[in-house]
């Protein structure tokens, strides 16, 4: 008997003790895993200089290859160009940029979807990367704020062409998903006072130099002038027009005077450029604007953009491309000279140049009764096209002299056309005659369809869709 | 580091243990010797027979002529079983030839051992849903893969081929689709070890030859080394298996050695192959009839000049079945397979080699080579105590296949276009009238897979009733693959060159090693007995893709040289590790025969969750008792009713989900990388899980000749892990959670098996299996909101469409038209497709005789199942254009007043009819009844009657699979993925000599 409760015991001596080696010997951070090829935990990210700078020029980046200021098709620049009078769409028929040049763009639009996730994908990251850099420890307060600066300076950006595209529109300044899937849309003027905000920031903690030796990325000036803009589209003309001065006043920034350098890398006309991915690589505009044969493959300049240009005007030489079949002709926008590689770099997008700073402080001045000084402003522009010096006497002329000195100074780049007429209410007498699809609800793009599926706090959609 | 140090100090714990108790307790038992005998039944001997030495591993089988040797000691007792017959034990003694008389048995349940996975346990005494085929069922088919060899054979196992390319890829749904998203694979278990069964392959690089680059890696496994396959089903008997046991289980258990002479088995098979079905297509004379029509419907009376086929461009007097030019081949079939095993009284082993290769039906020289090796070696100490098992195999495979499926080429192309060589054997591309579709096979699709597989089984008996296992597996895979697309498959008027050649090369690893020590103590006291069992699993793995693309070649010659073409593109480049560590425990209590509990439980942890929701618990309780002891009634000699309640779990979502993590994008900038957040950071998901119910009766009636099962069972999966969607302010369109969204698998499955005659020269056995499966949608919180609104329907199976509900041709215009569900005199497109159609199978059965008679046996096996699908309309054009047709579509609308199933024909100017055509391709007039029934396999096999005096056999054996298809179906075979190579009819003549 004894015996066999001893074997009994033995047996579960022996059990017990096995299972507790096999219980002591696993371990909590068996499951621990290597972090996966290609990926970097977000807080070693902001540990790092070069990695923390990358995360900030991933952005523009993706301003450049995907996102709202693209030359690809699905940029602002094709868009609305084709929305308004600058293009003229020669694709395959049924496409969603065809339902741009139509007017007939509807809640399911593929590009407009990929305008409204593209934009807030890149406001996220620009959230994302402020988070990182604020709760870093390693990085230096100068590299801190010069990032910060740049990723507020592509949030405003962002939210600018966002508010002008789709009218009342979410403000996003936080990487939470929960507070992001059930945001509601704020008031234009609420959003623009959000961009105001931004920009100022950016301005105040962005160096006046060019973190880089070259003008691609955001300092002191270009925040600025993107201000300049902004409150131009307020009508704080006194604003628009101190922040202008400011940045033409900066003797770096000098206008070409040979319009054939404009769009060239080192053009001191730029204030901030985006630079091609690859050396030798030129800019994507080039790229999709230029055609060698007709029919045309891709959209063409409108003929009337260019037959109502004046005689002599040099843009017309230096700016226009033309092909010719023997019987028919396209005119093709040629600011950008290069569509392929060219072994080193000739060209970069130029996203905000001197130009258009004296075209905001003309308006500014204007507006403000300074007709002189507005006159000013245009004459440097014509100047250059090799054009008479105007002068301007009344409210209406100034007017129609900026509106037509933008719209040829300024077309196919980033919609500014579009943005024009919608700013200063002439989208309907310009657009109604020859855009059959015309209606006045136009003036917004419609909020894509499956964001206000999703998010229904996003109701209602823009009226007319 | 310090994991592996830690984790090899367990194991080295382990081994500690093993040795201090095992060194001194070996000892030497009498010296074995020789014994031998004849076994027979009342109609002479049987062939077969497990001879097992009682109490040990140690056993052979008896011969064609029933003969068997073995070596055992005096005091050993011989343990003799054989399906059907009683178990008989006979003690060795001094003589040493046994003959023995196996008397037959009412009951067999009790000899059927299955492989439950951590343990075996007897049919009879189950108390689990598993289901079993044997080598005895694989070996009659002329199959390569596995999964191919358990088609329709097992209740609630799903299997379809997705395309009949050999080297191809397997669905497999074991009781349904419980995941809305996350993975619906079972969990592979091969001698012990998991074995990913996820492909290797790439859609990128093989999607055009390959249905989404699916290759299935269990092509790696010789369906001729299994002994057996279990599937396990229901939560007893997968919740052993926890958060992996979800979709189910299968096992694999590869053949072992046996102890007795060396015996060698040659076998060498050749065979043929060709597609099962194809679609009945229009001949030329009603194909330019079409054409003709069409032009006139569309008031076209100058044919345009593109119109090759009708304008004259083309001999209109010329016919060519493009079915069989293209995929109408047929493949040879070869196979030789060795085998050599044999053993002494400690140590057994066996060596399988074999080497297959096959042609594929396309026109050309492609082929599909596999050799594999595999050994087998147990060892055990004199006293029993300690045994060992090694099972090592290495599987290499090519697979040299054309770039691109001609399926669905063959069913477009115009019957009289033209022919495909000119004169001198060239290409013939008709003055660039058409497309040479032999032109797509000068690109070749190649891939190479080689497959290291090891496992070991160490077991001490630390006291009798205590039992000691480690097992450790390890597994390797090499996947490369290259796709070249040669300048040379377009039409030369391009004037194209090298410099627009493309080449894709995709290479795959994939290494995992496992270890699990065990334990196991059994205890007995009178009517009771418990058996416990516990372990754990340490698993790690590690999957590496990368994936280039060249294009721009200064020569074709250097396709397989990417550092040769102009511009190199990184498609995709990736490394995953996975992570797995747990406990699990079984508890089995049987009393007096009757009642048994079986108590599982496991605790998991899974390196795809964040460390807070790491780990997760399963378990299940399974309950059999045996009624029949107390009933006693004549007719019923066995019966048993059971049940299981539990809960397995499903982590089969892409690693690293839950990580805080930047990663590179294309968009450096700067010479700075491109550099942005993979995802939302989410580390709040968990497993998935499915709780699992059955009940079942199992009865054995008359004496054993027959026996049924029925099972009930009732699955609801929750907790769901899916990409929930999100509103794009959030910055990303989807992020990984858990929705509290509820799919329901339940259905009865019925399993019949009769002995039907058993008299002295003829044996008659059949098996019949039936499957009723439903799938269900029961909950999907926030469905409308979500991207999945268009896809899934609550209360509906998960595999639904939504389509526009056909109602027939107008008789005035010759249009289709279509239900307006919601009534606005428009067909707008999503709310106006409400048709609801379910694709999955609704009944699946499947029906098995085997008959032997004197030297001859021959197997049948018939497969039958009930479903829907798509047919020959789906992705067809309007007929009328350019396309050839089905035959389906000459009964069509003429004139007004005509009431026909088809519209008018156009050539596509005719809006309203192209339109009408285009929403009828998503309708239900694309989708049939695919239901068949199917001659699945077929053999007959012949015992040439050799000699006596010697163990020799030559068995001669005719195989078939998929010989005939019975359906109603028009649109192909009913198991083809559209576009993509049907199954193949297989036939192979089969030589084997055992010496």
């Amino acid at each position: 008997m004894k015996t066999i409760i001893n074997q009994q015991n033995k047996t579960l001596a022996l059990f017990w003790g096995v299972i507790a080696i096999l219980v002591l010997s696993s371990c909590e951070d068996y499951l621990e895993v290597q972090d996966p090829v290609g990926q970097i935990n977000t807080e070693t990210v902001f540990t790092d200089e070069n990695t923390a700078t990358a995360a900030i020029t991933t952005l523009y980046g993706k301003l450049r290859d995907q996102v709202l200021l693209t030359g690809n098709s699905n940029g602002l620049g094709m868009l609305m160009g084709l929305y308004a009078d600058e293009l003229d769409y020669y694709g395959s028929p049924g496409a969603s940029a065809e339902q741009f040049y139509l007017h007939q763009v509807t809640a399911s639009n593929q590009m407009v979807k990929e305008l409204w996730d593209n934009a807030y994908h890149l406001i996220y990251l620009c959230n994302a990367a402020i988070e990182g850099v604020v709760n870093s420890d390693a990085l230096t307060e100068e590299v801190k704020t010069q990032l910060i600066g740049e990723a507020l300076f592509v949030r405003a950006v962002g939210h600018f062409y966002l508010v002008n595209l789709f009218g009342d529109i979410p403000y996003i300044t936080t990487t939470n998903y929960q507070q992001n899937a059930t945001v509601t849309r704020l008031s234009e003027q609420l959003v623009y006072e959000a961009i105001i905000s931004d920009l100022l920031e950016a301005k105040n903690l962005l160096e006046t130099n060019y973190p880089t030796p070259e003008r691609i990325r955001a300092n002191n000036y270009v925040a600025a002038s993107f201000l300049a803009r902004v409150y131009l589209h307020l009508g704080q003309w006194q604003r628009a027009e101190e922040e202008s001065t400011y940045v033409i006043n900066n003797p770096d920034y000098v206008m070409e005077t040979d319009l054939n350098r404009e769009f060239l890398k080192e053009s001191t006309s730029a204030i901030l450029q985006l630079k091609p991915k690859n050396e030798g690589d030129n800019t994507l505009e080039g790229a999709s604007f230029i055609f060698s044969s007709g029919p045309p493959p891709v959209p063409t300049l409108n003929y009337r953009l260019v037959e109502e240009m004046e005689e002599d005007d040099l843009r017309k030489e230096s700016w226009v491309g033309v092909v010719s079949d023997g019987t028919n002709a396209w005119y093709f926008p040629n600011k950008y000279k290069q569509n392929l590689n060219t072994g080193t770099t000739i060209e970069y997008s130029v996203v905000l140049r001197i130009a258009e700073l004296h075209l905001i402080r003309a308006e500014a001045r204007g507006m403000k009764g300074n007709l002189t000084g507005a006159a000013n402003d245009l004459n440097s522009i014509r100047t250059r096209a090799g054009l008479q010096n105007i002068s301007i006497s009344t409210s209406e002329e100034l007017i129609d002299a900026i509106l037509k000195e933008r719209r040829f100074e300024l077309f196919t780049e980033y919609g500014h056309r579009w943005f024009d007429l919608k700013r200063l209410g002439l989208a309907a007498d310009v657009l109604a005659n020859i855009k059959p699809g015309w209606q006045s609800t136009n003036i917004l793009l419609p909020i894509p369809e499956a964001e206000l599926l999703l998010n229904p706090n996003l109701q209602p959609q823009n009226p007319g869709y | 580091m310090k994991n592996n140090f830690r984790h090899g100090l367990a194991f080295v714990s382990f081994l500690a243990i093993f040795f201090n108790y095992s060194f001194p307790l070996f000892s030497q038992n009498l010296p074995p010797t020789n014994v031998s005998g004849i076994i027979t039944d009342a109609d002479g001997p049987l062939s077969g027979v497990n001879v097992l030495i009682k109490n040990t591993t140690r056993g052979t089988i008896s011969n064609l002529d029933g003969q068997y040797s073995i070596r055992a000691s005096t005091i050993d007792t011989l343990v003799l079983t054989y399906l059907g017959y009683k178990t008989q034990e006979v003690a060795v003694g001094k003589s040493s030839t046994l003959n023995v008389k196996m008397q037959l048995d009412a009951t067999t349940l009790d000899q059927v051992v299955i492989n439950a996975g951590y343990y075996k346990v007897s049919d009879k005494e189950k108390t689990g849903s598993i289901a079993q085929i044997t080598s005895k069922d694989i070996e009659n088919q002329p199959v390569s893969n596995p999964l191919a060899a358990m088609q329709g054979r097992m209740p609630g196992v799903d299997i379809v081929q997705t395309s009949g390319v050999v080297g191809g890829g397997f669905k497999v749904r074991i009781r349904g689709q419980s995941s809305i998203l996350a993975g619906n694979e079972p969990l592979y278990i091969i001698d012990g070890l998991p074995y990913n069964s996820q492909s290797l392959g790439s859609q990128s690089a093989a999607g055009l030859i390959i249905p989404g680059g699916d290759i299935s890696p269990l092509n790696a496994i010789d369906p001729n080394t299994i002994e057996s396959i279990e599937v396990l089903k229901d939560a007893d008997a997968t919740a052993i298996y926890g958060s992996r046991g979800a979709n189910g289980v299968v096992l694999i258990t590869t053949k072992k050695g046996k102890e007795g002479k060396t015996s060698i088995t040659m076998s060498s098979s050749t065979g043929v192959a060709n597609i099962t079905r194809k679609i009945k297509l229009l001949n030329t004379e009603q194909y330019l009839n079409m054409r003709r029509e069409a032009f006139a419907n569309d008031g076209i009376t100058d044919y345009p000049a593109t119109a090759f086929d009708v304008n004259g461009t083309w001999d209109q007097n010329r016919y060519t079945n493009w079915q069989n030019e293209l995929i109408g081949g047929t493949a040879k079939l070869r196979d030789l397979n060795a085998a050599i095993s044999g053993g002494n009284n400690n140590t057994q082993f066996r060596i399988n080699g074999r080497y297959l290769n096959e042609t594929t039906v396309y026109p050309g020289n492609f082929n599909y080579d596999r050799i594999n090796l595999n050994s087998n070696l147990q060892h055990h100490s004199n006293d029993d105590r300690f045994q060992f098992t090694l099972n090592a195999g290495y599987t290499l495979e090519e697979n040299l296949l054309p770039g691109s499926d001609l399926s669905g080429v063959a069913l477009q192309l115009a019957p009289n276009a033209p022919a495909l060589h000119t004169e001198d054997g060239s290409l013939n591309w008709e003055n660039s009238t058409w497309v040479n579709p032999l032109a797509q096979l000068e690109g070749v699709y190649n891939n190479t897979s080689k497959t290291l597989l090891g496992s070991t089984i160490m077991q001490y008996k630390l006291l009798k009733n205590l039992n000691l296992k480690v097992q450790t597996g390890y597994r390797s895979t090499n996947f490369e693959s290259n796709n070249q697309i040669p300048h040379t498959i377009y039409d030369p008027a391009y004037g194209l060159d090298s410099s627009v050649s493309q080449s894709y090369l995709h290479t795959g690893t994939h290494t995992s090693f496992i270890t699990e020590p065990q334990i196991n103590w059994k205890l007995k006291k009178e009517n009771h007995s418990w058996n416990v069992l516990l372990g754990s699993t340490f698993q790690s793995q590690k999957t590496n893709r990368l994936t280039l693309l060249g294009y721009g070649f200064a020569n074709n010659g250097f396709l397989e040289n990417l550092s040769a073409a102009n511009t190199l593109l990184i498609l995709n480049e990736n490394s995953n590790q996975y992570k797995y560590q747990s406990f699990f425990a079984r508890v089995n209590y049987e009393f007096k025969n009757q009642l048994y509990f079986n108590l599982t439980g496991r605790r998991d942890g899974s390196s795809r969750f964040s460390n807070s929701y790491r780990y997760g618990n399963f378990g299940a309780i399974g309950a059999a008792w045996i009624f029949s002891e107390q009933l006693k009634l004549p007719w019923l000699n066995f019966g048993k009713l059971r049940g299981s309640y539990g809960i397995t779990g499903n982590d089969q979502i892409a690693d690293y989900q839950f990580l805080q993590n930047y990663f590179l994008v294309d968009h450096s900038y700067d010479g700075n990388i491109g550099l942005e957040p993979a995802r939302i950071y989410n580390p709040n998901y968990q497993w998935e899980e499915n709780k699992k119910r059955e009940v079942a009766i199992e009865l054995g009636l008359f004496k054993g000749a027959l026996n049924l099962s029925t099972a009930y069972y009732n699955n609801r999966s929750s907790n769901q892990l899916i990409d929930y969607s999100l509103p794009a302010t959030t910055g990303f369109p989807s992020i990984q959670a858990n929705l509290n969204a509820i799919v329901e698998n339940s259905g009865f499955e019925f399993e019949l098996l009769g002995r039907v005659v058993r008299k002295e020269h003829f044996k008659w056995n059949s098996s019949l299996n039936l499957s009723l499966p439903k799938n269900k949608l029961v909950a999907f919180p926030g469905l409308e909101n979500s991207t999945y609104s268009n896809q899934f329907v609550i209360g509906q199976p998960l595999n639904i469409l939504k389509l526009y509900n056909l109602k027939g041709v107008n008789p005035e215009t010759g249009l289709y038209e279509f239900e307006d569900y919601n009534g606005d005199n428009e067909l707008s497109g999503l709310e106006d497709r409400q048709y609801l159609v379910d694709l999955s199978p609704k009944i699946l059965a499947g029906l098995s005789n085997s008959l032997t008679y004197r030297n001859w046996s021959f197997s049948l096996f018939l497969q039958y199942v009930k479903k829907k699908g798509f047919n020959e309309y789906y992705g067809t054009e309007p007929p009328g254009t350019m396309s050839n047709q089905s035959t389906s579509i000459l009964d069509r609308w003429q004139e007004l007043g005509d009431n026909a199933p088809m519209q008018q024909y156009t050539t596509g100017v005719n809006d309203a009819a192209y339109t009408a055509y285009s929403r009828f391709s998503q309708s239900n007039g694309i989708i049939s009844d695919a239901s068949f029934l199917r001659l699945k396999s077929l053999s007959i096999s012949y015992n040439l009657p050799l000699a006596q005096s010697n163990n020799n056999t030559c068995k001669l054996s005719l195989m078939a699979q998929n010989l005939y298809t019975f359906t109603n179906f028009k649109g192909g075979d009913p198991e083809q993925t559209k576009g993509f190579l049907p199954p193949l009819r297989r036939i192979s003549f089969q030589a084997q000599f055992q010496l």
